[in-house]
């Protein structure tokens, strides 16, 4: 859960205040704040923010800790950071020279405006006109995004091979530079290869991917002549529209609607066409800022997950025994190739790949840069319900929750990585045949210092270090001027 | 006369080492410098490959 | 005299192999136990037989299923869904006969139950189990009487792709052989019978069998197949007196109401037939008993190999054995299927049972034998098994000690009256080499009397050739054999069915962990790394020395001696198993441990296992092999291994069994503890995942433990300083080669093998000692090398060894330093 929100909330906590200024100027982003960016604490912080949000004079500090009971000081601290990193929580002196809380503003009016629905500002999106019997259905949309974003994916991968059962998704010079400066693939004339972060990156889990690429892209903002803050507000209101609802674009600046443009390559929002005077979001903007458990979401769990009755729950489709055997009921062309990175795949089945875990394919992966807890992180984002069901089943006598994956197998994955690190190699220069410790000593702390110095023994004096022109220099110096 | 010889500085377990000593018992073709402790030692830069080659066919069992 | 049964293939009598013994196999990764050599003419038609028991010779027919180039799986993906599919637990593979079943499905316990009567179970984790369609399985399925129609429906109904046509037409073609014909002994007379007609007049044409056929007023006998009717076997639910059928189809009806309203589909699977039923009729005919061994050959070279059933209830020759089971034993339900799939029809099929070691397969037995209440023989491994299995019929039944008399070295009895019971060993029976006087007048009585049941205990380990003895010797009318593990390392297990019979029941080892029958164990493997001196000698000993270091490894000692130390804390009871014996006196003498080996007098054991079990100040014992099968111990619950044969799995699995009995639960949730301790970075760590394979197919994980916690505080570690450890270096660099070898136990089955290749090899010595300066004081020398031999030393160009020359290096070296500094 942690890793869905983590990134955002980072970026989010790096912007200075005038930008969070701006940005709660929105209703919608407030909202999606509050939202999104709090959960981790088990409610404390919405809590504290819903009890401050009506007062009409700051709460004394020390009526608001009293609130929360001695065991759980922990999450109330860390609470009230997260709020003051956020620039939605702040301390002020009441008439009486008491320490007390208050909400900031623009952030509490825009919230309660969110909350109580008052005024029309736009900030929620502006419905569509068009007829009922025109919206796209929301079958179709999953689809589309579908279809874009593992055609973004097959890109990165080198998957688009596969897909040929269905047209190929053609991705604009936008996502592709995006993807280029967000350092997830290189690009060498017709050649993409995928990086380390890029593999890292396909095997998250998809929320925390959306995330990943919205937050280049406000990144990327700037270089393209957009507002950071402008394109930043905008995808807070697209992550609180309605799914299957279709929205009007004529209220819309040039920079939102351009980002709509951009965002549709993603799957992200779907327009019938670039200028179409409505757009939909798709289900990978509306689960955004959604409480409910990144995990389940159902674009990737639509083909993949196990269909009929049992199939709406989840979208976790992989189980990994205790004897290295992987079975994932899957039939994408993605999925099959983001598994067979580091599996040996045996059979496919219209509705299962199965295949084994072995020392083989595992370092085979850590050979291309993907770790070991990539690997794992993937497989438990992905696990199946039936593992998440025996491990909670499982007795504990401590209260340590059973983990989901197989402890052997988890471990004997980092210990194959191990075993590739056994061996350290430093390139650079051995000094040695140092006539006295002295004559050792004195360019030995040189290197240390300038940060070139890997490893010394003073018993045998000699020293290793990355580069030696400037500790050759200062040996000769030293000539000239002692001896 | 302190002089800096080139070679890639090698970090590892005992066990590693041990090999690596043994097969430059061959031809002496691959150590520059014994480094004395149980974890360094410094190689030939241009051996790396065909040493990272050897050791694994030797640990990974087949 | 009386009529024989013998083994399928005999053409030839006892004691005509060429060879006594079997050659001793050089390549150590194939070095299990057994791997006989020897192709005796009968061994072709045996191989014959058994390659016919393939899928891929069924299904060459077909198109070759494309592999996929970019990702390497075989591509079956255009084999279209069922729409229901997820109702349905099974995945279908034509081209292995993988099957796959969903085990969380609502219909996996049927699908599970009929799934190991017609297929090997391949690997039985938590989720998703692998079984493979054979014909071994395939024969076993049909000799417990299923029909090959039922069995294609079963298949088609529960998975989730239409079956493939080449998997039908596999089982059809392969039914209309296997399992067509049967040899059946009533009243003392010998049947061939079969339910289809058409084999009816395949065989009475044939010009073999057909002269065969004795002509009697009878003709050709039509009746009703056997049912199980009013055979009861005792102690199972049915003896008890309670009415299983109501009951249990009370209990079905429930569980099947229950599914249904759940939305789980049946698709009618309990409607298909699992024994004969009545509408079947069997043809017969009957043939002198002198033609039997000829009909039974012939019935294998024309592919269509007979089952061998024995009407016992109807044996009115044989005397009746005057026994029952005690009403204390209580069988337990997979002892019970078990018993029932021999029993089925009421016959006695013979064949083989595979239940997890300490699950109860000597009750299993024993059971069998209360149930055909005539003569029986049981052949074991080793003479205290044989105790042991009579100590165990005494304990469970009413029979008379004097009806069950021990057939050893030691002891020559026969029992008092017409019939019983005798206990006896393989090599005791098999014996080519000329016996005792007593011995020989044993032999002649068994071979002179006519056995009702052959019970072959630890059948896995017994090669084919000393079962061709064995089975030729001695006439029994049914054979039951019991293991653990069918696995062997080389393929000649598959010969087996055809000697004894086909697997009638192969137990789920984690269904039973989680039933409570057996432990639950905790593994793991210890990975102990060498120490640098040990190491740099491994790296240039011969194989055979190296194991002698990398058992005696200061690191895996001290591992040893922490979980030892640890485990006693928590009142565990610990055995230490060490397959080499000089590793096994030495640790148990530094730790002040009582051991058992092959060369330990028979009493002084006795005394040690008492003590381990009953003196609380007795915690640990350390055993070689001798413990692996020879000795009874049901309380351990924590095993360390330090020690073992190669990659071995029956040797891993059967060791595990010896603490699947353990009863004491602690919070963990696990039973039972069970450590290999492996040095890391040598050959054992190869071995040993080798080893584990066979488990972790069975569902069990082995944690790797690559520090111990609380080791590194630990006060008083043997072999702490490195003077101690140089110490230690020099001794096992002083030790024979043979020093190495895995122990040879002389009365035990298993060893004999492996103690004819010690004896093989040359044995002897050579070192030399180097100079002693180095252990004087030069600081660059942590300890003295000793060549291996003479020629090693001598290739060396230089003259010198390696070691010699950096003491050289460093001596010039140092000699500079001085200089220089000077």
């Amino acid at each position: 859960m942690t890793s869905a929100t983590s990134r955002p909330l980072e970026y989010l906590e790096g912007l200075p205040g005038t930008t969070f200024y701006k940005l709660y100027q929105q209703p919608s982003t407030a909202l999606a704040i509050f939202r999104r960016m709090l959960p981790d604490l088990v409610n404390v912080a919405k809590c504290f923010v819903m009890a401050l949000l009506y007062l009409k004079d700051p709460l004394p500090t020390a009526d608001l800790e009293v609130w929360v009971n001695s065991e759980s000081k922990k999450e109330r601290d860390n609470a009230l950071s997260i709020l003051g990193r956020l620039h939605i929580l702040s301390t002020t002196l009441t008439g009486d020279n008491v320490r007390a809380y208050m909400i900031t503003n623009p952030f509490a009016a825009s919230l309660r405006q969110a909350l109580t629905g008052a005024e029309d500002s736009h900030s929620f999106g502006v419905f569509s006109q068009a007829p009922e019997h025109t919206l796209t259905s929301i079958t179709d949309l999953d689809e589309y995004a579908r279809r874009q974003w593992e055609g973004v994916m097959g890109y990165m991968v080198g998957t688009s091979a596969l897909s040929g059962q269905r047209d190929m998704v053609n991705l604009s010079k936008g996502v592709k530079q995006l993807l280029q400066a967000g350092h997830l693939v290189e690009i060498r004339g017709n050649r993409v290869d995928i990086t380390k972060d890029g593999f890292g990156f396909v095997l998250q889990d998809v929320n925390t991917q959306v995330w990943h690429i919205l937050i280049l892209y406000v990144e990327s903002a700037e270089a393209i002549g957009m507002d950071s803050v402008e394109v930043l507000s905008f995808l807070f209101l697209l992550s609180s529209l309605e799914l299957g609802s279709s929205y009007d674009k004529s209220h819309m600046t040039p920079n939102q609607l351009r980002t709509l443009m951009d965002l549709a390559d993603f799957g992200i929002v779907y327009q019938e066409h670039a200028d179409a005077t409505r757009f939909y979001p798709t289900r990978l903007a509306t689960t955004l800022t959604s409480d409910s458990s990144a995990l389940s979401n159902p674009v990737t769990g639509s083909l993949t997950g196990p269909a009929g009755p049992s199939g709406g729950s989840g979208s976790g489709f992989i189980i990994i025994e205790t004897n290295y055997r992987l079975y994932a009921y899957t039939s994408s062309p993605l999925q099959i190739s983001l598994i067979s990175l580091f599996t040996n795949l045996k059979y496919r089945f219209p509705n299962l790949v199965t295949g084994k875990i072995t020392r083989q394919s595992v370092r085979r992966a850590i050979e291309m840069g993907i770790t070991a807890d990539q690997i794992i992180s993937y497989l438990l984002s992905h696990a199946h319900p039936q593992l998440r069901k025996h491990s909670a089943a499982q007795p504990n006598g401590k209260g340590v929750p059973a983990s989901v994956l197989p402890p052997t197998v988890t471990d004997q994955i980092r210990l194959w990585q191990l075993e590739r690190d056994r061996l350290r190699a430093t390139a650079g220069f051995l000094f040695k045949d140092f006539t006295s410790l002295a004559e050792y000593q004195a360019p030995c702390q040189y290197a240390a210092e300038i940060g070139v110095l890997v490893w010394k023994s003073d018993r045998k004096r000699m020293f290793f270090v990355t580069r030696h022109e400037q500790v050759a220099a200062f040996l000769r110096s030293q000539k000239v001027g002692g001896k | 006369m302190p002089r800096a010889v080139r070679g890639l500085l090698i970090e590892c377990d005992p066990s590693i080492k041990s090999m690596i000593l043994k097969y430059d018992e061959e031809r002496h073709d691959y150590i520059v410098e014994d480094l004395d402790d149980e974890n360094h030692l410094v190689i030939k830069e241009s051996q790396l490959q065909n040493l990272k080659v050897r050791l694994d066919q030797v640990l990974t069992a087949p | 005299m009386p009529p024989k049964r013998k083994a399928a293939d005999t053409g030839r009598s006892r004691g005509a192999s060429k060879r006594a013994t079997p050659v001793p196999d050089i390549d150590i990764s194939s070095d299990d136990d057994y791997s006989d050599h020897e192709e005796l003419p009968e061994e072709t038609n045996l191989k014959a037989v058994v390659n016919k028991f393939s899928l891929e010779a069924f299904s060459k027919k077909n198109q070759v299923e494309k592999t996929d180039p970019r990702f390497g799986y075989k591509d079956l993906s255009s084999l279209p869904l069922k729409r229901d599919h997820y109702n349905r637990p099974l995945w279908i593979e034509p081209l292995k006969g993988t099957i796959t079943l969903e085990s969380f499905s609502p219909l996996a316990p049927q699908a599970q139950d009929f799934l190991t009567t017609i297929a090997e179970p391949l690997s039985r984790p938590t989720h998703l189990h692998e079984y493979r369609l054979t014909g071994h399985s395939l024969y076993a399925a049909v000799s417990v009487g299923l029909k090959p129609q039922d069995i294609v429906e079963f298949l088609d109904r529960l998975s989730k792709t239409p079956l493939p046509e080449s998997i039908r037409t596999f089982i059809i073609e392969f039914t209309k052989s296997y399992g067509k014909i049967k040899m059946v002994l009533r009243h003392n007379r010998y049947y061939v019978e079969t339910t289809d007609p058409e084999m009816l007049q395949r065989l009475l044409k044939d010009e073999v069998i057909g002269p065969q056929r004795m002509d009697s007023t009878e003709g050709i006998i039509e009746r009703a197949a056997p049912k199980m009717g009013g055979l009861v076997i005792p102690g199972t639910k049915d003896a008890a007196g309670v009415r299983e059928t109501t009951q249990q189809e009370a209990a079905a009806a429930v569980a099947r109401n229950e599914a249904e309203e759940g939305g789980a589909v049946n698709y009618g699977i309990d409607d298909i037939g699992e024994d004969e039923t009545e509408e079947a009729i069997t043809y017969s005919f009957e043939i002198p008993a002198a033609g039997v061994e000829v009909v039974k050959a012939r019935c294998q070279s024309i592919g269509c190999p007979a089952l061998e059933e024995y009407d016992f209830q109807g044996d009115t020759v044989n005397p009746n054995l005057d026994m029952d089971l005690k009403p204390a034993a209580r069988i337990r339900s997979y002892q019970e299927k078990s018993l029932s799939k021999m029993f089925g029809n009421g016959r006695a099929k013979s064949g083989i049972i595979v239940l997890p070691c300490g699950a109860g397969k000597t009750l299993v037995g024993i059971t069998a034998a209360a149930t055909i209440k005539k003569g029986t023989i049981v052949l074991c491994t080793s003479s205290m098994s044989v105790v042991q299995w009579r100590n165990e019929f005494l304990r469970w039944t009413t029979i008379d000690p004097g009806d069950i008399a021990i057939f050893t070295s030691d002891h020559k009895e026969k029992f008092k009256r017409s019939t019983g019971i005798i206990v006896s060993t393989y090599s005791m029976v098999s014996q080519t080499r000329a016996r005792s006087y007593d011995a020989q007048k044993m032999m002649d009585w068994l071979q002179s009397r006519e056995w009702g049941m052959m019970i072959l205990d630890e059948v896995h380990v017994v090669p084919a050739s000393m079962f061709r003895k064995v089975t030729s010797a001695i006439a029994a009318q049914s054979k039951l054999g019991l293991t653990a593990t069918l696995l062997r390392e080389d393929d000649k297990i598959k010969d087996l069915n055809f000697l004894i019979g086909p697997k009638l029941y192969e137990a789920n080892w984690m269904e039973l962990a989680a039933q409570g029958h057996i432990a639950k164990v905790q593994c793991a493997e210890v990975w102990c790394p060498m120490t640098t001196e040990f190491y740099s000698e491994y790296l240039r000993e011969s194989s055979r020395k190296q194991a002698l270091l990398y058992i005696m490894n200061p690191r895996k000692f001290q591992a040893c001696q922490f979980l030892i130390d640890f485990h006693e804390k928590r009142g565990d009871k610990i055995i230490v198993f060490s397959d080499n014996v000089y590793a096994l006196e030495r640790y148990a003498l530094k730790l002040n441990k009582a051991y058992i080996y092959g060369g330990t007098p028979q009493n002084e054991r006795m005394r040690i296992l008492e003590n381990f079990q009953h003196n609380e100040q007795v915690n640990t014992i350390f055993l070689s092999k001798i413990g692996d099968t020879s000795l009874d111990l049901p309380e351990a619950t924590c095993l360390i291994q330090i020690s073992s044969h190669y990659g071995s799995r029956r040797q891993e699995a059967q060791r595990l069994g010896r603490i699947l009995r353990a009863k004491r639960r602690n919070d963990e949730g696990f039973n039972a503890f069970f450590y290999s301790l492996v040095s890391k970075d040598t050959n054992e760590m190869v071995y040993s995942a080798k080893r584990q394979a066979f488990l972790i197919d069975q569902g069990y994980a082995f944690k790797v433990i690559t520090h111990l916690q609380g080791i590194d505080n630990y006060e008083g570690l043997s072999y702490a300083t490195p003077a101690e450890r140089r110490e230690l270096l020099q001794e096992v660099m002083l030790q024979n080669e043979s020093s190495a070898d895995v122990e040879q136990v002389n009365d035990d089955l298993f060893s004999m093998r492996s103690g004819k290749r010690v004896t093989a090899k040359k044995a002897g010595p050579k070192r030399s000692a180097a100079t002693l300066s180095g252990l004087a004081g030069g600081d660059d020398m942590a300890y003295i090398e000793y060549n291996k031999s003479r020629n090693k030393q001598l290739k060396d160009k230089a003259g010198h060894h390696p070691l010699f020359k950096k003491m050289e290096r460093d001596r010039q070296r140092r000699k500079k330093e001085r200089e220089m500094e000077g």
